[in-house]
């Protein structure tokens, strides 16, 4: 198995990249919800899959709505999007949402906006372009999550972690986003390419 | 003039720098990774603009500000942020920032903000 590392300086440049991404997407969300969210730094790390596995165990809450999207391009690989039964209620509350249904389809609309502004934005800051395809949706007790087929063709990942915070409705989700193989390649020398730029 | 360039991120640093240079030539640029390094390198070398990002660990943007303009009133105040909500902005503008700009900075960007203040 390929083991790959970030040094600092990947790290810091693709977690500014993320950052710049991130708060665009935010700025869409907040205005579909008319809520203020909080930006977080995100966290980023290469892990294994089977790492990546126990750290969603230990979120608290035993369930989880959990929505994925996949990208192809030169930079490839899924983002997911996590949020629990509370802040999905919270969600629902706000919306005026009545029926299960239809906090499904909210959830899945606020992680296709979410996730395909966010990963469209950090496309266009390394200098490329992704196509999406539809996002899908799950409710899964996290001891399952395991079995979930979009991690197993993963071993190592890298994930881009950050939260998505609306304090004042309290709803809470958390974003990753995985790239493997060639992706991670790609993605270390583009890093490297931008940070040359700047010296 | 002098000035004081604040992001955690090296690269953001970095490309702030670049394009104040371009400008500004061989001006004084000091450089701090948070908000508590920021006001401290703000009393120690007195700078005429900040540069300042929002989300930073220790000290972020919108517990630097106040502190920045407590040491001089007179010093401006850029918040360059990803953060571009309007809430954000307001927040920032009632702090006594001079503006509120969108990540990342360039050169032309630049221009535009040193042509304002
Ligand atoms: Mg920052």
């Amino acid at each position: 198995m390929s083991n790959i590392t970030l040094t600092e300086d990947e790290k810091d440049v693709l977690q500014e990249l993320m950052n710049v991404a991130y708060g665009n997407a935010t700025a869409i969300v907040a205005d579909m919800l008319d809520a203020f969210a909080s930006l977080s730094i995100p966290n980023i790390k290469i892990m294994q899959t089977a790492e990546l596995l126990n750290e969603l165990h230990d979120l608290k809450g035993d369930s989880y709505f959990f929505s994925t999207q996949a990208f192809a391009g030169e930079f490839s690989g899924e983002s997911a999007f996590f949020i629990d039964n509370e802040s999905a209620q919270n969600l629902a509350l706000h919306l005026e949402l009545e029926t299960d249904e239809d906090l499904q389809d909210a959830i899945l609309e606020l992680t296709n906006v979410l996730t395909s502004s966010l990963t469209t934005r950090l496309a266009k800051e390394m200098n490329t372009e992704v196509k999406f395809s539809l996002p899908s949706i799950s409710k899964i007790p996290l001891n399952e999550m395991d079995q979930n087929d979009s991690f197993k063709e993963y071993s190592q990942v890298i994930v881009i972690d950050t939260q998505l915070n609306f304090e004042d409705q309290k709803i809470n989700g958390e974003i990753f986003i995985l790239t493997k193989d060639g992706s991670i390649e790609w993605l270390k020398n583009q890093l490297n390419n931008i940070l040359e730029a700047m010296m | 003039m002098k000035y004081l360039v604040t992001d955690d991120s090296k690269l953001a640093r970095l490309s702030i720098v670049k394009s104040l240079k371009a400008h500004v030539g061989d001006a004084e640029i000091f450089q701090a990774e948070n908000g508590e390094v920021a006001v401290a390198l703000v009393k120690e070398h007195k700078p005429d603009v900040v540069f300042l990002d929002l989300t930073m660990p220790v000290l972020d943007g919108y517990g630097a500000l106040p502190l920045i303009k407590e040491c001089n009133q007179k010093i401006k105040v850029i918040v360059v942020s990803a953060d571009i909500q309007e809430q954000a902005k307001t927040k920032v503008m009632a702090l006594g920032a001079e503006m509120h700009i969108q990540k990342p900075i360039n050169a032309d960007k630049m221009q535009e903000i040193l042509e304002l203040i």
